[in-house]
C-alpha cells in the first residue's frame, strides 16, 4: 500500500509537487473508472455473495407481493460509489431493482406496478391517489400477500400516513427507501428492499397498519419520522418505539397499534381525483400571521399550526378555514383543552405538523364540523 | 372515597380503619413529615356521589413509601431515623385520589429489619397470591403497586407471568423519597392510580407508569440511578401516555402476558435456581463451574455483542450442559435480539430474544417449572 504513487504524493508541498499530484491523480481516476467499467457486467456491489438467504420456498408457496415503486433515494445512481449526496446519475427502473436482488425471486413472486421515478420532495396528492388505488386494487386480489412501496425518504412519513388512513385491506404494506443510493458501496437500499418483502409477506405483520422498513426496523407509519438528515437510522417513532424487528431469524412483533388505521379507516378516497388544499404554518418568535393570511387568500380550507397568531386565526375562521393546532417540538401531544375549544381550533394529538395535514385533508373530504374532526385527531 | 366493599378484604379494611385512627391522632405530628405539597393552589372539590371505579392501592414499600430530611436530601433517606410512609400517609397527602377511584389500601411491604438469609421470594409469592385474589373480586377495577425502583422492573415482570387477570395492575415508583423537594412520587402516584382506573389499561399486561410514559412490564428497565427519567422500553418504546387531559395508548403488547400466561394463576412455592453470568474480555469459565456446583438448574449468560461468550466461559458452558443445566444467552448491549442461529442450535444454547438477562432469569426459572426441553424453552421465549 505504502509504494502506491498517490498516497506517496499526497501531501504536495510544490507548484511541481502540485502539478505531478494532479497528473498522478487523474491517472488514478483513469485506472478507477476504467475498472468500473470493468466491474460493471458483475455489478458494484462488494458483497454481492454474502447476503443471507431466507430458506428458499417451493414456487408454489411463494407469496404474491406488489412492489409499487415511486423511486427516491433507493433507485437513485450517482456518480460515483462514495457519492452520498447530489447524486444525480439517473435512476434505476423497477426491473433493474429487481435485477439487482435475485434473492427476493427467491421469497416472493414479485409483481412491479410503477407509480413514477421521482424523489420524494416531487410526490403530490396525485401521486398519492394513484398508489393508494393501485395498492386496494392489488390487494383486493384474493391471491396477494401485501404490497411493498418504494419512496424517497424526505417525505416517505407523509405518504405511508397517507396509505395507512387510505388502505382498504388489512394485508402488509411496507414504504421502503435507503438513505444512500443505488450504487453506492455499504448502500442500505438493497438489505431494506429484502426486508420489506419479507415483512409484506409476514402474517404477523398482518393488521399493523402500514408500516415503514430502514435499517432492520419495523416501525409505523403514524408514529415515526425522518430524524437525521443522512444517517441510516434516520427513522424513528419518538414518542413510542419501533413495532419490531426485521432479524435474520425472523420477524418479529412487540407492539401492535391501537388506533384506527387502513381497513378500520372511515376515509375513502376511491372516487376522489383531488384532495382539499390544507398548508402548515411555523411558529417562531414575531410571527405575526401574514402566512395564515397568505394562505387563507391562496384558498387553504384547513390549516396547520405550530403556534398562532389569534387574529389571523379568527380571520381565517371567519373565511371559513379549519385550523388544527400542531406542535414544532417532534414529539409529545397536543393536550385537549378548554381554551382550544372557545378558540375552536382542534388540538394534532402528537401528529407531527406534516401528518396533522394529511389528516386534516382527508377530515375535509368529509366533514368541516369541528367537534367530528376533533373526533378524527383522537382516532387516527 | 376511601372504602372497601368486599369481604374479601375485610383484612385491610381492618387495617385502613385502624391507621385511619392513628393518623388523625397523630395529623399534627405527622404534618412535618408530610409530603412537599404547594399551598398555592389546593386540590379541587370532590364531588361524593360520583360514580368511581375501585383501585387496590397496594403497597411493596420504595423510595416513594420513604422519608428523607431535611427536604433537599434526595440520596441517603430512609433508615431507622426516618419512619416509613405508610399507605394511609400517601392518602391523607394526596386527597386528589379519591377524585378518581374508590382507593382500597393494602400493605404489602417486606418486614423492616428481615431475619438474615430470609429470601424475597416469599415477598414475590405473598403479593402473586394476593394480586390473583384481588383481581379476581368483582368491586375491584385496577391495582396499583408500589415499589422501589432498582429491582421494580423484575418484580413487574414477574407478576406479568403470573397474574391471571385482565384488570390493569400498575407498578409505580419515586426517584426521590416522599417527603423530597420537586418530588416525583405524588405525581407518579396520581398518575398510577388513573392507568389503573381507565378502561383503556385492560388485558395490557402488568403496567408501569412513572414521569408521564406508560410502559410494559416486559421492556421497562432502569437506565439512570438518579434522574426522573429513569424508566425506558428497552427496543420498542412506551405504549402510552398519563398526560393532564387523558390516559392514552398508542400500542398494545403483542407478547403472552397475565390472562393468556401458561404461567397465570399458579402459586409458586419456590423457583429452580438460575444464575446470571456476564461475559467480558477474558471472562474465566470457573465462575460457572461455581454456579453449577451450587446446584443451578439453568443458567443466563449475558453475552457480549449477540450474545457471545469467552473461550473459557464456552468450555465451562458444556460441561454445565453435560449435567444438564440449561442455558439462555442475553446481550449485555442493553437492547437488540439474541437471534436462533445454526451455530448457537448446535451448542444447544437458547436464545434469549431481546430479555435483559435479569428477565430471562425469571422467564427460565418459570420455563423450568415445566420443562427442560430446549426446544419447548425457545418456544417460551420466542412467546413470551
Amino acid at each position: 500500500m505504502t509504494s502506491h504513487p498517490f498516497l506517496r504524493s499526497s501531501r504536495p508541498r510544490t507548484r511541481d509537487a502540485i502539478r505531478t499530484f494532479r497528473s498522478r491523480s487523474l491517472q488514478c481516476i483513469a485506472v478507477l473508472l476504467f475498472s468500473g467499467l470493468a466491474a460493471g457486467a458483475a455489478g458494484q456491489e462488494l458483497a454481492r455473495a454474502a447476503m443471507p438467504v431466507a430458506k428458499p420456498m417451493p414456487e408454489a408457496a411463494r407469496p404474491k407481493i406488489g412492489l409499487f415503486t415511486t423511486g427516491g433515494t433507493i433507485q437513485s445512481k450517482g456518480e460515483h460509489r462514495q457519492k452520498l449526496m447530489e447524486y444525480g446519475a439517473g435512476r434505476v427502473t423497477p426491473d433493474e431493482l429487481l435485477a439487482d436482488l435475485p434473492e427476493l425471486a427467491e421469497i416472493a413472486h414479485i409483481e412491479v406496478t410503477e407509480i413514477s421515478n421521482i424523489g420524494s420532495g416531487g410526490i403530490t396528492y396525485e401521486h398519492q391517489l394513484a398508489l393508494v388505488k393501485a395498492i386496494n386494487a392489488y390487494l383486493a386480489r384474493p391471491d396477494t400477500a401485501g404490497a411493498v412501496v418504494t419512496h424517497g425518504t424526505g417525505t416517505l412519513e407523509e405518504t405511508a400516513y397517507f396509505l395507512n388512513l387510505t388502505v382498504k385491506s388489512d394485508k402488509p404494506v411496507v414504504v421502503v427507501g435507503a438513505m444512500r443510493p443505488f450504487t453506492a458501496v455499504s448502500r442500505d437500499g438493497p438489505f431494506n428492499l429484502y426486508n420489506a418483502v419479507r415483512v409484506a409477506a409476514s402474517p404477523d405483520a398482518r393488521d399493523m397498519g402500514v408500516v415503514i422498513m430502514l435499517n432492520d426496523e419495523i416501525n409505523a407509519a403514524r408514529d415515526t419520522t425522518k430524524s437525521n438528515t443522512y444517517r441510516l437510522e434516520t427513522f424513528v417513532a419518538r414518542d413510542l418505539g419501533p413495532l419490531g424487528y426485521a432479524d435474520s431469524d425472523r420477524i418479529v412483533f412487540y407492539r401492535r397499534p391501537i388506533y384506527r388505521h387502513t381497513h378500520r379507516s372511515e376515509f375513502d378516497v376511491s372516487d376522489l381525483t383531488e384532495l382539499p388544499r390544507v398548508d402548515v404554518t411555523y411558529d417562531y418568535q414575531e410571527d405575526d400571521g401574514v402566512a395564515i393570511d397568505a394562505f387563507v387568500a391562496a384558498g387553504a380550507k384547513g390549516i396547520v399550526l405550530t403556534g398562532s397568531d389569534a387574529e389571523a386565526v379568527k380571520r381565517g375562521q371567519a373565511a371559513g378555514v379549519v385550523f388544527v393546532q400542531s406542535d414544532r417540538k417532534g414529539s409529545g401531544r397536543v393536550l385537549e383543552s378548554a381554551r382550544s375549544r372557545e378558540r375552536g381550533i382542534v388540538t394534532a394529538d402528537n401528529l407531527p405538523p406534516h401528518k396533522a395535514r394529511i389528516l386534516l385533508r382527508l377530515a375535509l373530504t368529509k366533514t368541516t364540523d369541528l367537534d367530528e374532526i376533533q373526533r378524527m385527531f383522537n382516532e387516527y | 372515597m376511601m372504602t372497601s366493599r368486599s369481604s374479601t378484604f375485610s383484612l385491610c379494611r381492618r387495617r385502613m380503619l385502624v391507621s385511619l385512627c392513628a393518623a388523625t391522632s397523630l395529623l399534627s405530628s405527622a404534618a412535618l413529615l408530610a409530603q412537599e405539597i404547594p399551598k398555592y393552589a389546593p386540590p379541587p372539590e370532590i364531588d361524593p356521589n360520583a360514580e368511581r371505579p375501585t383501585v387496590v392501592l397496594m403497597s411493596m414499600g420504595g423510595t416513594i413509601a420513604s422519608r428523607g430530611t431535611p427536604r433537599l436530601n434526595v440520596t441517603n433517606y430512609g433508615g431507622p431515623e426516618n419512619p416509613r410512609v405508610d399507605p394511609e400517609d400517601w392518602y391523607r397527602d394526596l386527597p386528589e385520589l379519591a377524585g378518581i377511584a374508590n382507593i382500597v389500601l393494602e400493605d404489602q411491604r417486606a418486614p423492616q429489619n428481615p431475619e438474615p438469609g430470609r429470601s424475597t421470594f416469599e415477598d414475590w409469592r405473598r403479593v402473586a397470591k394476593r394480586l390473583n385474589e384481588i383481581a379476581k373480586d368483582p368491586s375491584v377495577d385496577g391495582i396499583v403497586v408500589t415499589h422501589g425502583t432498582n429491582i421494580m422492573a423484575e418484580t413487574a415482570y414477574y407478576m406479568n407471568l403470573v397474574v391471571d387477570t385482565e384488570k390493569p395492575i400498575v407498578f409505580v415508583g419515586a426517584q426521590r423519597p416522599w417527603t423530597g423537594l420537586s418530588g416525583d412520587g405524588p405525581r407518579n402516584l396520581y398518575d398510577a392510580v388513573r392507568v389503573a382506573a381507565s378502561k383503556e389499561a385492560r388485558g395490557k399486561g402488568v403496567l408501569h407508569a412513572m414521569n408521564q410514559y406508560i410502559h410494559t412490564a416486559r421492556d421497562v428497565d432502569k437506565t439512570s440511578a438518579y434522574r426522573v427519567d429513569t424508566f425506558k422500553d428497552v427496543d420498542v418504546g412506551a405504549i402510552g401516555f398519563a398526560d393532564p387531559d387523558k390516559i392514552v395508548f398508542y400500542r398494545e403488547p403483542t407478547r403472552r402476558h397475565t390472562s393468556q400466561s401458561e404461567f397465570a394463576g399458579i402459586d409458586f412455592e419456590s423457583l429452580p435456581k438460575v444464575d446470571v453470568v456476564l461475559a467480558y474480555r477474558d471472562a474465566p469459565g470457573y465462575v460457572i463451574d461455581a454456579m453449577v456446583s451450587n446446584g443451578v438448574e439453568g443458567l443466563i449468560i449475558e453475552g457480549t455483542g449477540a450474545g457471545s461468550l469467552t473461550a473459557g466461559q464456552t468450555e465451562a458452558v458444556e460441561r454445565a450442559k453435560k449435567k444438564g443445566v440449561v442455558v439462555v444467552a442475553t446481550a449485555r448491549t442493553q437492547g437488540g435480539r439474541v437471534q436462533a442461529t445454526p451455530r448457537r442450535a448446535a451448542a444447544g444454547i437458547v436464545p434469549g430474544d431481546n430479555l435483559l438477562p435479569e428477565k430471562a432469569r425469571i422467564l427460565l426459572q418459570l420455563a423450568l417449572t415445566v420443562t427442560r426441553d430446549p426446544a419447548e424453552i425457545e418456544r417460551i421465549f420466542a412467546e413470551y
